[in-house]
């Protein structure tokens, strides 16, 4: 076995000196010298990290305090007066749970869906075939979701979009409707075209994961007579969990940031039963003109977004798979 | 450990509130001296609402003739859309970035700037009796009054009218109805034919503000519905807009193509459903009449008609008054060009770029007085603009006439009402419990 010198470690000698026979003080001095060394080289990315990411967290927790008029830039100190507008406010929780019912649907579509899509891919006998689905899949997430979100408008607008002509001309006229015109429908018509949208990027992320997965393990099972779907959830389902767990917290963040599709699709409408907690905080401030409310709002989705990828990393970290 | 939490938490919100700059204040400016000569030299930046075709060109080319008279001085042109224009605005204004000129509603829009210190007062420019205000029609001026003083130079007029196709009228032995029950019973005959009768898309939610606004003129006495428009003042008891809030539903249901699904269509849409002769009539601005009956369109060939949304004949309101505002440009007080911004201006409302404006393909009828008319302008936009000045009051759009909350759950409301998910006194709960927590 041999080491690299950049990880060679003197030994400490019995009196108290390294190696080179200095003594434990001037060891510690220089350790200490080449630690702040190395975070010089540290230090931009870090600087960067604090202007662009921490600064702006901390401002924005400041604006929640403050009732701000935008027009005569008066700040007033009010507390917790804007946490507790939004907790007595009803739309909050209505997008809330918008993004909750996003979050929900888009796992089940998103990683178990596009997992087993993976799976039936990867089990194709044709290398070709294989290739050419997964770049099919994939086409919808290379669409900007703005075109997507206005692509999906068209389709599903009332009297010219082509879901209700389609569902005329199979005789299912009777379920044809405003999808994103009812109150009812609006937020499930915007999920279904995300889902449309990320469903390829989510496959192809799980066909690298079961590439990864060793030929031999598989070869055993088959040797041993285990049928696809057994060997799917006692071999393919387990060995990727380190993926799932990763999808699942970009699916479940991205859920609660979620925005340019609602507001091209319906901007929160009808009636704001398709606003998200991203398009309530955008209203606030630039619709209402009440940047303070629309602060504490971006801090409540920061707080859930925090608190939801911290449970799935320590999850995750659990469940760590090698081989 | 609670306690260094406790420190933590301390200092984290005080850091915060620092960063922030909390109390942070307008700074007075200084008086401005508008009357004096420009220094023609600088860059003046322009918000402008002509973003798209065909309007965009307008003050690209204003801009241009402008460098010919005066070489040392160059152009910075924001222009947004409609839409788009309120978010640029208010980034711009959080910023504390607005351009040296930029665009305005009238009404609670351009009173908040005002009102921030954020627009200079012209009022010894372009005040009533000045010779640059004497050119403007006095209304125009007058909306963007605040406490006697002139703010806004207003650049073109606008109102509401519903527009509808002549030959198709005429077939059907039909005449612009006087009551909005003949309104009503016109959409019948409509449709029988085989046309849409009112083409409506509330995709927005705006579209609809403008029938109840028209609808709640008619129906609640002047004086009442302005004081109802400020929360400090409103009480919102009036059963005229229930009254307006059924008729508005009645409308949906009985003549528009999409009904309840309304809220699914865009606004284009319908408007292309008249432009192309599949429906009888569109709601619509004076600004949209020359893009509606646009050169090679079907409507332009079958004659694009006006008139008034029709009041009730039992109407307890003013049913002489009319729906629409002018618009206009507001100079930045803290502006180190305001002068030239002035000029600028001046040179945008002579004669000659006024006329331009009123002309197609634009169509925007000029606020200076005199210059729409049929030389110049289509025969829907100079009677359009008649009809406004005749009009006993023009009502400001619901959306920029109150205040934000009280506006936005108007416009919730009309929502719901054209889903059918609400009724109209709930949706008249839904204000007034917004109006109430906006005092």
């Amino acid at each position: 076995m041999t080491v690299s010198n950049a990880i060679r470690r003197p030994a400490p000698s019995a009196s108290g000196s390294d190696a080179k026979g200095l003594p434990k003080g001037r060891q510690a001095d220089r350790s200490r010298a080449s630690r702040w060394r190395n975070m010089v080289w540290v230090l931009p990315a870090v600087l960067l990290l604090c202007v662009f990411c921490y600064l702006p967290l901390v401002q924005n927790l400041g604006f929640s305090l403050l009732k701000w008029d935008i027009y005569s830039g008066r700040q007033t100190f009010i507390g917790a007066d804007n946490y507790l507008k939004m907790f007595n406010d009803p739309i909050f929780w209505k997008s809330l749970l918008n993004n909750t019912l996003y979050a929900g649907i888009s796992i089940v579509f998103q990683v178990f869906g596009a997992l087993v899509l993976a799976a039936l891919v990867e089990g194709l006998p044709s290398p070709r075939w294989r290739g050419a689905l997964r770049a099919i899949y994939f086409v919808p997430s290379a669409i900007s979701l703005t075109v997507a979100g206005l692509l999906f408008y068209f389709i599903y607008e009332p009297r010219m979009g082509i879901l209700n002509a389609a569902l005329e001309t199979l005789g299912l006229g009777n379920f044809a409707q405003a999808w994103l015109g009812q109150e009812n429908t609006a937020i499930f018509g915007i999920i279904a075209m995300s889902q449309w949208q990320g469903f390829g990027y989510c496959t192809l992320l799980f066909a690298v994961a079961l590439q990864r997965i060793p030929s031999e393990l598989f070869e055993a099972a088959s040797i041993d007579g285990v049928g696809p779907v057994r060997r799917f959830f006692f071999i393919s389902l387990p060995l990727v969990r380190e993926m799932s767990s990763l999808m699942m917290i970009v699916t479940v963040s991205g859920a609660f940031q979620v925005f340019n599709e609602v507001m091209v699709m319906t901007t929160g409408g009808p009636n704001n039963s398709s606003q998200v907690l991203g398009t309530w905080l955008y209203r606030s401030g630039f619709v209402r003109n009440d940047f303070g409310y629309a602060a504490a709002i971006a801090t409540a989705v920061f707080v859930i977004t925090l608190v939801l990828a911290v449970l799935q990393l320590r999850l995750a970290k659990r469940r760590r798979v090698e081989w | 450990m609670r306690k260094s939490t406790h420190i933590l938490t301390a200092l984290l919100a005080g850091t915060a509130l620092a960063l922030t700059g909390c109390a942070g204040g307008s700074e007075p400016v200084a008086q401005l001296d508008l009357q004096k000569e420009p220094e023609y030299s600088g860059t003046l930046s322009i918000l402008t609402k002509f973003g798209g075709d065909p309007l965009e060109p307008y003050f690209e080319d204003l801009a241009e003739e402008y460098t010919k008279l005066h070489p040392d001085v160059s152009f910075e042109l924001i222009q947004e859309t409609d839409q788009s224009i309120k978010d640029k605005t208010k980034t711009l204004t959080a910023s504390q970035a607005l351009p040296d000129i930029y665009f305005t509603w009238a009404g609670n829009w351009a009173n908040n700037f005002i009102d921030g210190g954020l627009a200079a007062d012209l009022t010894p420019v372009i005040a009533p009796g000045t010779d640059w205000g004497s050119t403007f029609g006095e209304s125009s001026l007058k909306a963007f009054e605040r406490d006697g003083k002139f703010f806004a130079v207003p650049l073109y007029n606008n109102g509401k009218f519903m527009g509808y196709n002549q030959k198709v009228f005429k077939e059907l032995g039909l005449n612009p109805p006087s009551t909005f029950e003949e309104l009503i019973s016109s959409c019948s005959v409509l449709k029988d034919a085989g046309y849409e009768p009112i083409a409506f898309g509330n995709k927005d939610g705006w579209p609809g503000l403008h029938y109840l606004q028209q609808l709640f003129a008619y129906e609640v006495p002047t004086e009442e519905l302005e004081a109802d428009f400020d929360p400090k003042t409103a009480k919102l008891e009036n059963q005229g807009y229930i009254r307006a809030m059924e008729q508005f539903t009645e409308l949906i249901n009985e003549c528009t193509g999409s009904g309840k699904d309304s809220n699914g269509v865009l606004y284009t849409t319908a408007q292309q459903a008249l432009a192309t002769g599949t429906a009888g009539m569109y709601y619509q601005e004076v600004l949209e009449f020359d893009t509606t009956a646009s050169e090679g369109s079907q409507l332009k060939n079958d004659g694009l008609g006006i008139f008034k949304l029709p009041a009730s004949a039992a109407a307890k309101g003013d049913t002489k008054a009319i729906e629409g505002s002018p618009e206009g440009y507001l100079i930045n007080p803290k502006s180190e060009n305001a002068a030239l911004a002035v000029d600028f201006m001046k040179f945008a409302t002579s004669k000659e770029n006024a006329t331009k404006l009123s002309s197609p393909p634009y169509g925007q009828p000029s606020a200076v007085k005199g210059v729409v008319s049929e030389h110049n302008s289509t025969g829907p936009v100079v009677e359009g603009i008649k009809q406004v000045n005749d009009a006993s009051e023009a009502i400001i759009w619901l959306d920029s006439v109150t205040v934000p909350d009280v506006a936005d759950a108007w416009l919730a409301g009309g929502e719901a009402l054209v889903a059918g998910t609400q009724s109209p006194q709930q949706v008249l709960d839904a204000v007034r419990s917004a109006s109430s927590a906006a005092k």
